[in-house]
């Protein structure tokens, strides 16, 4: 078992805002390991994209991190921004979710990519054009060459992202976040990225982290599983077991919402009330509990710990599904 | 108010920190914002009180009409703060109603623009077209001159004048109001609560002046607050040029060009209107800032 | 047999390209020739991707803009060519459920304002009667009118925000509503919320719906039939379960191999084997078929000639020349009958 490539060990996040402390992220532990895919699952708030943009010190001036983020050993909390910048593009890199909005609308998608090159390498002019065209094959961008001269606003939204994911392994990177990569890309473009990705990663042993709202998509294509509700996690496991035993309410919640092609139409969808919590006032107590089908005195009083009690499987949850108390049926999948 | 950076997943729209009603926020937060705006609100404020107000309540001689005896009296003499000038106008009576007039032209251009310059605007945006093109061509010319060569040479034809100068900067003010409302106006437009108040049977007057004015109102009167500034400067120029107010009235602008030929001698003429002239135009300026950053904010 | 409350004929729409100095690019073929019905109190899927003009369709059925061509009916009554308060007339039974709820919803106004909107427009009743149906139309979307009328939409979240927006939409007593991605921009949970009520009012008001989404698994749920759009032409239309147990057009295939299902254990297609490309440009659209150029499956014949709507099973149809899970090929037939 070779020492994890990324580790997170009590991870917060808080942000100052107008006058009082809002915690994003509240107390965050995981392992990325090289060719494995970890799926970081929430909704908004549930603090997912602050953690990973934690991992890459690209928070604002208004947040404070605790807690330790340790690459390859190598402590990332606190390090001078010199040292993370060497790190940041080369070793650990990021794809974001709208591709309009990230790449530069008047520069040349060519000269985007040699640049990311030019950061991490020292590289000739040519030496630089020819890697780029490399990539661009690689994440299998049709006509390469003629596409390199060719501006952001020329390509399709798919194409783009193929271009941000082309940048984004300029430097040969160990660990690529890609976060709701493809929630902005239609269907089938989505598919044929996370193909991509998944193809790439078994050809560079990269590591990954896919930050989604999409259960679907984490089951289809991540290794292990961490679903996360206000900026905490509350269910870890490797995918096959996640699914196969969902304990807790909120995930099981998260997969009774998603509309199964199997299902007939009109079928009601398992809905549970409620909105997604206000961070700024969190009262003690587990913060699924106000919506909770399962809820008890206990969980509004004392939140649980996540814990891991069964093997390889962690939840935080009094009344998990499909043990003791609960009536809950097995998850049908 | 949406959390810090959660919620920018653009597909999804919850937002983590649902904003409270009016009344629960946190009271240090709404210090600090208010912060922003109560300063420079209190400012102009209490600039318009002593231009207007204080002279009609408090012990203010008249600007004009004072005896020569007392010419050039200096400042902190008993009955003049700052002294008189040379016809024994008492100085910070001048700089008062100097204010007064400055501020005056200022609103009234500031007025019109935004009511004539903000109509023609938001109707242009609003209905497209040739008609948007007719109005929107006429502004550009009068845009295309520098506002000041523009307003020099009206006022050269019409004669110095409180309401000539008003005039003249109105020259400036409608076209560079009426770019903005119709720029507004066009994004506005595009939002599909428009789309949505036409298709619930609104009809178009309604939808631009229930929906459309209400939504482009902030912009415009942000846009008003730092323009005073600007045409208050321009009010001075005119004065300078000896095309605004005319004397022996007083006009900040005027009390500058009076103070000119002294300048070395006594320079207290030149810089009392030019510091409240100052004050007066930061002011605004931090004022109209801080509404600006409040709507963006938003 | 119910009456229809929507029949679309050959709806054109198309946008003209300014290039810089104002003459014409190039024209964008949004919608091409598409055709369909809605009955009473029937809700139709309406499923395409980026480039598809399925909401270019959406605003083009309630006229706004209103279609470069083709005929539009709403409860018998012919939208097209109408203009200004006559048009407002005939279009009141239709509402539409826009996408981003804020977006649809003016930032000054209050709540209970926003919901009374079409009755003022029409003169509904008193003012005090109007605010008591709003009041109702509130809580008829689960929103109390007590403690959510005096609020401003950036009071609200997502989820309650497009609940204003279909209490709105439900004030003139509609037949039909169409729903542009009306839910794809809510959180999962809530997104659930929002189509159960959707579901709810369907049967208790008996609402024909047109549901416009891009994921299928969703569209496939709300609907009694599904019609698939690809670059501005209807490639198949048929009952929901039909479409997704034997799809007949390589785009729907395609479509249903894309979405992850949330079953680790399911057996993976790789999407690779049933789409290829980039979606080519509505501006110059491929010839004959359109979707030839991504298809697995095109031939000569894609290219020359253009695939009718033909009627390969009961009530479901396809625009293909060679369909997928087809029996041998129905007779022609342009016509698609109800």
């Amino acid at each position: 078992m070779t020492a994890p490539l990324l580790e997170l060990d009590d991870l917060r996040v808080d942000f100052r805002q107008s006058g009082h402390v809002v915690r994003a992220v509240d107390g965050l532990s995981y392992q990325a390991d090289k060719a494995r895919t970890l799926a970081l699952i929430g909704e908004s708030g549930s603090g997912k994209t602050v953690s990973a943009r934690a991992i890459m010190a690209l928070l604002p001036e208004t947040a404070r991190v605790t807690g330790s983020i340790r690459y390859e050993g190598t402590e990332l909390v606190g390090l001078s921004e010199r040292r993370m910048r060497a790190l940041r593009g080369n070793q650990i890199a990021m794809v974001f979710q709208d591709p309009a909005r990230s790449l530069n609308p008047t520069l040349r998608i060519g000269a985007q990519i040699t640049e990311a090159i030019h950061i991490h390498r020292q590289v000739s002019k040519a030496e630089a054009h020819d890697r780029a065209v490399e990539l661009m094959e690689l994440v299998r961008l049709p006509a390469a060459r003629e596409r390199f001269r060719q501006y952001p606003h020329q390509l399709s939204g798919g194409m783009r992202q193929r271009v941000m994911i082309a940048i984004a392994l300029a430097g040969d990177p160990r660990l690529l976040i890609a976060d709701e990569a493809t929630t902005a890309l239609d269907v089938t473009t989505q598919a044929q990225i996370m193909e991509l990705l998944r193809d790439l990663q078994e050809r560079l042993g990269m590591a990954l982290i896919m930050i989604s709202h999409d259960l679907g998509l984490a089951a289809s294509y991540a290794d292990e599983v961490l679903v996360m509700y206000a900026g905490r996690a509350v269910e870890r496991a490797a995918t096959q077991t996640l699914f196969g035993h969902v304990r807790m309410p909120y995930t099981r919640a998260l997969l009774g919402a998603i509309p199964r092609l199997e299902n007939a139409p009109h079928t009601t969808l398992a809905a549970v009330p409620g909105q997604p919590p206000d961070l700024a006032t969190q009262p003690p107590g587990c913060p699924f509990a106000p919506r909770c089908p399962e809820v008890t005195d206990k969980c509004r009083e004392t939140a649980p710990p996540l814990a891991e009690q069964e093997p390889g499987h962690l939840w935080a949850c009094w009344h998990p599904c499909g043990l003791e108390d609960s009536a809950a049926e097995e998850v049908a999948v | 108010m949406a959390a810090p950076t959660e919620g920018l997943v653009p597909g999804v729209l919850e937002p983590a920190v649902v904003a409270p009603p009016p009344g629960e926020e946190g009271r240090l937060g709404r210090l600090r914002v208010l912060g922003g705006i109560w300063l420079p609100a209190l400012l102009v404020a209490a600039i318009f009180f002593l231009c207007f107000v204080w002279p009609i309540i408090g012990p203010v001689p008249s600007p004009t009409g004072g005896s020569i005896l007392n010419s050039n009296d200096p400042s902190f003499t008993p009955g003049h703060l700052f002294g008189t000038d040379a016809t024994g106008n008492d100085e910070w009576s001048r700089l008062l109603y100097g204010g007064r007039a400055s501020l005056e032209v200022a609103l009234a251009v500031t007025a019109v623009g935004l009511i004539v310059g903000g109509t023609l605007g938001a109707f242009a945006g609003y209905v497209g077209g040739w008609r948007d093109g007719v109005i929107m061509r006429a502004l550009d010319v009068l845009i295309a001159f520098p506002a000041l060569v523009l307003a020099v040479a009206i006022a050269e034809r019409l004669g110095p004048g409180e309401l000539h100068a008003i005039w003249a900067l109105s020259f400036f003010s409608v076209p560079a109001f009426g770019r903005l409302a119709r720029a507004a106006t066009l994004r506005v437009r595009e939002q599909n609560f428009i789309a949505a108040a036409r298709l619930s049977g609104t009809g178009h007057v309604r939808t631009l002046l229930r929906h459309v004015v209400p939504n482009i109102l902030p912009e415009l009167i942000t846009f008003a607050l730092l323009g005073m500034g600007i045409i208050i400067v321009l009010e001075g120029a005119l004065s300078f040029l000896g095309l605004g107010i005319p004397p022996p009235a007083p006009s900040w602008g005027n009390m500058i060009a009076q103070g000119e030929g002294i300048l070395s001698a006594q320079p207290k003429f030149v810089l009392l209107p030019s510091a409240a002239l100052f004050i007066t135009v930061v002011s605004f300026n931090l004022l109209g800032e801080s509404m600006r950053a409040r709507w963006t904010a938003r | 047999m119910n009456e229809l409350v929507l029949e679309v004929t050959d709806l054109v729409q198309e946008f003209i390209l300014r290039d810089r100095g104002g003459g014409k690019a190039g024209v964008v073929h949004a919608v091409s020739g598409v055709s369909l019905e809605l009955a009473s109190g029937e809700s139709l899927g309406l499923v395409g991707e980026t480039g598809s003009g399925k909401s270019t369709l959406a605003r083009a059925i309630l006229q706004a803009p209103p279609p470069r061509s083709g005929s539009v009916r709403l409860r018998g009554v012919e939208l097209v060519g109408l203009r200004g308060r006559r048009l407002i007339q005939a279009r009141r039974h239709a509402q539409m459920v826009f996408q981003d709820p804020f977006g649809s919803l003016d930032p000054t106004w209050t709540v209970t304002r926003l919901v009374q909107e079409p009755l003022v427009a029409f003169r509904v009743g008193s003012a005090a009667e109007r605010r008591r149906r709003a009041h109702e139309l509130l809580e008829l979307v689960g929103l109390d009118p007590v403690r959510y009328g005096n609020r401003r939409p950036r009071q609200l979240s997502g989820g309650q925000a497009q609940r204003v927006a279909i209490a709105r939409a439900l004030a003139l007593d509609p037949s039909l509503i169409i729903c542009d991605e009306a839910v794809s921009s809510l959180d999962v949970l809530i997104r659930a919320q929002v189509l159960n009520l959707l579901e709810r009012l369907r049967t208790e008001l008996h609402l024909a719906y047109l549901f416009i989404a891009h994921d299928l698994a969703l569209v496939k749920q709300v609907s009694d039939r599904v019609a698939v759009m690809y670059l501005g032409k209807l490639v198949e239309l048929g009952p929901a379960e039909a479409l997704y147990r034997r799809p007949l057009h390589p785009y729907t295939v395609a479509l249903l191999a894309s979405i992850p299902s949330p079953d680790p254990e399911a057996p993976r297609e790789p999407v690779t084997g049933t789409i290829r490309g980039e979606p080519p440009s509505p501006i110059d659209p491929p010839s004959g078929c359109r979707f030839r150029t991504r298809c697995p499956r095109a031939q000569d014949l894609c290219a020359s000639q253009e695939p009718p709507m033909r009627q390969l099973a009961d009530g479901h149809f396809a625009a293909c020349h060679f369909p997928v899970n087809a029996d041998a090929p129905a007779p022609e037939a342009t016509a698609m009958s109800h």
